[in-house]
């Protein structure tokens, strides 16, 4: 094992390989990177263009601003730049870069300014760095120009650095992500010459920040920002380069951060502390929420703030958990042990004195329990930062009303029948009766109510049972004391009952869900239909989500509307465009994500093994969906996954069978056709060249003999195509039988004088009852298939005679044709009447054609018969067939004569 | 001269009834079986001199025919088989049969391959030292080829696939025969080698190589060299 160890540690690893081969496939990214505006980067990017160009290289210009720089503008000439596109912002037209052109394009290399721009409303994409990675996803290069005040990370820095807040920002991800990373550096004393000379451009509204922002001190700090930047990415390269190249390196060994954050303003700030940290260490970094399990309602308020700082943790490339659990501190530590995490970074908040007496804060409680873990605190930026009270909403009128109506209720309620009793009984504790009470108003009204009950009854105790009585006054001062302690008991108390209600509610809301989750996916298991494994979903969608939802499915290479609610619900151009690219791309799109967030919907892939199985728009309105509803959303998506999935299987497999179905059918019929037609055939031609070229040296006998096999194969050559054109008439459902009256004795001696013809020597015995009624059918087909059953027990039969009855059985006619044979087993009963059965070998060697049969039951039940096997029929041997036709209603036939 | 005795295995009752009195009016002695066992008793008790033999048999298969016999017997076997059974035509030459009749089949077409069969058998034509085929001479005493006066140049390989042909004159020599004969038993399979060295021979020694008479093609078989009489 630890010699394995040894190997796999030297060999290169294999994770790394892969990150290096998944982005060869990819194009490239080279960012210019500088530290102020005026460095020199798009100079330096187009310096660079044209150089590959002179050797040849495919390289465009998608976007590149010269902002009027005539130094700049010389460079372009000579560069093939494509024309923008023209979109309407903010009623203007403006010129931007067409993503789709440089696409359609498709040069090797793309270049493509300013990274940290911001595209207009109704783009694809709000920001350019996203239709920069689509280039990338394409296989085209692309290179690109960066300020590092852009860098997300960076952003809380730059504006402490600077004074100015930065808005366009990019996220730490892409430059990570980037394969090249080129510093354009420029001393700052040089850059604000060039500013001073006004070769800086500047937009007009940034002039009066400018003064502010390229100061030297400034400038200089943004500069070391960058240089570290460079220096760090470059020190990744070494440690990748040493990983896959499998050099024992000096990296360090895993180091990992596991960041707390909840709904709290200093959140943010440890993020971004934690994101700084983390790429100092060099370390993954996960970001963690904690949700209290009994704590279901959470305000969609609280909701919201976690997402966005969970997006910005992602933005910065951490990883982002939520779980749920009552105990803060142990559900950290657990995921800290379970992610081997070194380091734990939280916040600490402003905490008041009190509040540091009466209980131990979170980082200091996990500080205490942490063992072996670093705990990583970061405090508010200024003292006066402390959390200011959350202003509450003013109060919602009708949210209240209902509790205070219930407290005031149930203390009325006590009062009065605490009055009551005491009319009769000296109650001593009449307190406990109001203890009762706010119980009471606590299990139904919930928390506001109890302690407004507590404090009605502490009120109304005193009012109308302590002397003096009617009075709010206290004569004795140990009723003082008592009433404290009541109204004390009361508020816990209530407090408690409240708290068992609210968790019976989240226990019911949970059981309820869960309960329709539950149905759904029975539901869903038992269809195995696309169609209505998408209909189910969506009505589950609507039920639970109460949005409006659509489900498109892969058809043709494009998306098809499987189902939609409300059923009239269409799409746009934007809708669908979106749609597809959750299908191609497998991610989320539309309303809400980073690709055409001008859709109405958002557009989730449903994700099968194989690939997107199709996609589920959800309209989303001004309220974004609760924890809850995202829940249900994901596990509604998951397991329509699945089904679909498995409907997809099923419906592939029962394609399958019935192409194998088909095979199995075409080489039966070829052998058949090889066999039955080949046979007869070699016969003939055997038997005629043979007489043309050797006739004259035979005897008269033999000749005579020759011809008569060329007439008997002959003959059976045309049984053999007559049955496979029968055949072929019920195959095609134009079998259209008479409805003719048949005598059945007439028919079956008509069937027993042509069977004799070709089988002479064989005994047929028939047996037909007197009073046999007429049948209704076709005498032709009813003649064939006497005649076919005739064939088939002389073939089967041995030597043995055949018999045909035929008798009356109620209101039905019974005809049975009966041979002596071996009898075939009761599990192939059924199997005979199938298409090319033969009993014998499997080669196909038996006498018959193995239609005959097959075309008997299809005759018979085309005339409205049935026909079955039966065997053993006498005696332990042979085999019986038995059609049943109903009799002519001898009304009808007397009515006629 | 007597006549020579053939023994037909099928179990088609109208195949036998044809070939008996066609075969028996062709020349030849004609003995039945219907089955492989009854088949392999008749070679050793009535002594044929060749046999024809249905591939398609109740009990056994016709190639288990070929290989019990070839282990004691030189008997001339031609196959009856069917066009869609080629892999089983096939592997009943490379078992030891020496010619095949496809059905249906006229009586002319199985009468050649009998004779051609037949002929295998008498020893002065085992290594004959001129072969004579179309206008083409082989001597194979002094490896030389010709058409006319014209001496024509073969590699070493082309005459030996040549010479391997022509003393099959007439029979069909499977691929894997010649592959096997010439390159060696490791080029069973090498298919590819026939098709650019036959090509190459018959520009050499056909008068219209796009149309060659000396070396004809059995699709999916082999090839087989006309024989001098026919």
């Amino acid at each position: 094992m630890a010699e394995d160890d040894r190997d796999n540690k030297l060999r290169p690893d294999p994770d790394a390989l892969l990150a290096l081969a998944k982005k060869d496939r990819r194009g490239k990214l080279t960012v210019f990177l500088g530290a102020a505006p005026g460095v020199g980067k798009t100079y330096a990017m187009l310096s660079r263009a044209r150089r590959l160009k002179a050797d040849g290289v495919d390289i465009v210009v998608g976007v590149v601003e010269t902002h009027g720089r005539d130094e700049t503008a010389g460079l372009l000439s000579g560069l093939e730049v494509l024309p923008r596109a023209r979109v309407a912002h903010r009623g203007r037209m403006i010129e931007e870069f067409d993503l789709d052109a440089a696409l359609a394009r498709r040069p090797r290399i793309v270049l493509v300014d300013e990274l940290a721009h911001s595209n207009p409303d109704g783009s694809r994409h709000p920001k350019r760095y996203q239709d920069i990675e689509e280039l990338i996803d394409a296989g085209i290069d692309v290179w690109t120009a960066l300020n590092i005040q852009h860098l997300e990370s960076l952003a809380d820095l730059v504006a402490q650095i600077t004074g100015v807040t930065v808005r366009e920002r990019v996220p730490d991800t892409v430059l990570k992500r980037a394969d090249e990373v080129l510093l354009v550096d420029l001393p700052p004393s040089e850059l604000i010459e060039r500013l001073k000379e006004g070769k800086v451009y500047l937009p007009d509204n940034a002039s009066r920040a400018a003064d502010r922002f390229f100061r030297l001190g400034n400038l200089t700090a943004l500069r070391e920002l960058a240089l570290r930047r460079t220096a760090d990415r470059v020190d990744d390269q070494m440690v990748d380069y040493l990983k896959q190249n499998a050099i024992e390196g000096p990296w360090a060994a895993g180091e990992r951060l596991i960041v707390c954050v909840g709904p709290d303003a200093l959140s943010e700030k440890v993020v971004r502390v934690a994101s700084r940290l983390a790429s100092g260490l060099n370390a993954p970094w996960i970001v963690v929420s904690v949700e209290r399990a009994d704590r279901e309602v959470e305000t969609s308020e609280r909701l919201q703030r976690i997402d966005a700082l969970f997006r910005l943790a992602e933005e910065l490339g951490a990883d982002t958990r939520r779980i749920i659990g009552n105990d803060f501190v142990e559900e950290i530590l657990k995921l800290a042990r379970r992610e081997h995490a070194t380091q734990i970074v939280i916040g600490t908040k402003w905490r008041s004195g009190l509040a540091r007496l009466v209980s131990r804060s979170l980082p200091h409680a996990l500080a205490r329990r942490a063992a072996g873990l670093g705990v990583y605190m970061v405090t508010p930026e200024r003292a006066e930062e402390r959390p200011k009270r959350q202003r509450r909403s003013p109060l919602n009128l009708s949210a209240v009303r209902l509790p205070v109506a219930i407290a005031v209720a149930f203390v009325a309620a006590t009062s009065a029948i605490g009055k009551l009793i005491d009319l009769f009984i000296d109650l001593p504790n009449i307190s406990l009766l109001f203890l009762l009470g706010v119980l009471g108003a606590a299990v139904t009204g919930g928390y506001l109510s109890a302690f407004l009950a507590a404090l009605l009854s502490t009120i109304a105790y005193n009012f109308f049972f302590i002397d003096p009585l009617h009075t709010f006054t206290i004569a004795a001062p140990h009723e003082v004391f008592a009433l404290l302690v009541f109204l004390a008991v009361a508020i816990v108390a209530g407090g408690f009952a409240s708290r068992i209600r609210e968790q019976a509610e989240v226990a019911r809301i949970r059981a309820t869900a869960l309960q329709s989750l539950y149905d759904f996916s029975r539901k869903l298991s038992s269809t195995s239909k696309t169609d209505d494994a998408v209909w189910l979903a969506a009505s589950q969608l609507q039920a639970s989500l109460r949005r409006n939802v659509v489900l498109l499915l892969p058809e043709n290479a494009d998306l098809r509307m499987a189902v939609a609610w409300p059923p009239d619900t269409e799409l746009d151009v934007t809708d669908v465009t979106a749609a597809r690219w959750a299908q191609e791309k497998r991610e989320p799109a539309g309303h809400g994500t980073g690709t055409l967030p001008n859709s109405r919907f958002e557009f989730r892939p449903l994700l099968g093994p194989h690939g997107a199985l199709g996609v589920c728009g959800i309209e989303q309105t001004d309220e974004p969906l609760d924890i809850n509803a995202e829940r249900a959303l994901n596990a509604i998506l998951d397991q329509t996954a699945i089904a679909l999935d498995r409907a997809r299987l099923s419906e592939e497999s029962v394609l399958q069978a019935a192409r194998l179905e088909g095979e199995r059918y075409r080489e039966a019929l070829l052998s058949s056709i090889s066999h039955d037609l080949r046979t007869p055939l070699a016969t003939i031609t055997g038997a005629v060249t043979s007489l043309r070229q050797l006739g004259d040296r035979m005897s008269p006998e033999s000749r005579d003999d020759l011809l008569q096999s060329i007439e008997e194969e002959s003959g059976r050559m045309s049984r053999f195509v007559a049955n496979l054109l029968d055949m072929t008439r019920i195959e095609a459902g134009t079998l259209k039988p008479k409805r003719d009256w048949i005598d059945v004795a007439d028919a079956i001696h008509a069937a027993v004088e042509r069977t004799r013809k070709h089988a002479s020597g064989r005994t047929i015995e028939t047996g037909i009852a007197a009073d046999l009624p007429l049948i209704e059918g076709d005498s032709v087909l009813f003649g064939q298939v006497v005649f076919n059953l005739l064939d088939n027990a002389i073939k089967y039969g041995g030597s043995e005679p055949i018999n045909i009855y035929a008798r009356r059985d109620g209101q039905d006619v019974l005809i049975s044709v009966t041979d002596l044979g071996k009898g075939i087993p009761t599990e192939d009963l059924e199997r005979i009447f199938e298409k090319f059965y033969r009993r014998g070998k499997p080669d196909g060697r038996a006498p018959g054609t193995g239609l005959g049969l097959s075309i008997a039951r299809g005759f018979v039940e085309a005339m409205g018969g049935r026909i079955h096997a039966e065997s053993p029929a006498v005696r332990k041997k042979g085999t019986r067939i038995v059609m049943r036709f109903p009799a002519v209603d001898q009304e009808k036939v007397r009515k006629t004569s | 001269m007597t006549l020579a005795r053939i023994l037909v295995v099928d179990d088609e009752p109208q195949i036998q009834r044809f070939l008996k009195p066609a075969l028996s009016a062709a020349g030849y002695d004609v003995v039945e079986a219907a089955t492989g066992a009854e088949a392999l008793k008749a070679v050793a008790t009535l002594a044929p001199d060749l046999m024809v033999l249905d591939l398609g048999l109740p009990d056994m298969d016709g190639k288990e025919v070929i290989t019990s016999l070839r282990g004691w017997s030189e008997l001339p076997i031609v196959i009856l088989s069917a066009r869609d059974r080629e892999s089983e035509k096939i592997a009943a030459l490379d078992l030891g049969a020496d010619d095949y009749v496809e059905k249906p089949f006229g009586i002319g077409e199985l009468t050649a391959r009998i004779r051609n069969a037949l002929r295998r058998r008498s020893p002065h034509e085992l290594q004959p030292p001129l072969i004579q085929a179309d206008g083409l001479t082989i001597d194979t005493v002094h490896r030389l080829v010709s058409r006319g006066d014209e001496a024509i140049h073969l590699t070493p390989k082309e005459y030996d696939l040549l010479t391997l042909l022509a003393r099959h004159a007439g029979r069909v020599v499977t691929h894997r025969t010649l592959l096997t004969s010439v390159w060696g038993p490791a080029h069973g399979e090498d298919l590819h080698y026939l098709r650019v060295f036959i090509g190459q021979l018959r520009q050499k020694i056909e008068r219209d190589p796009t149309q060659p008479t000396i070396v004809r093609t059995e699709p999916g078989v082999g090839y087989r060299m006309l024989a001098e009489h026919d």
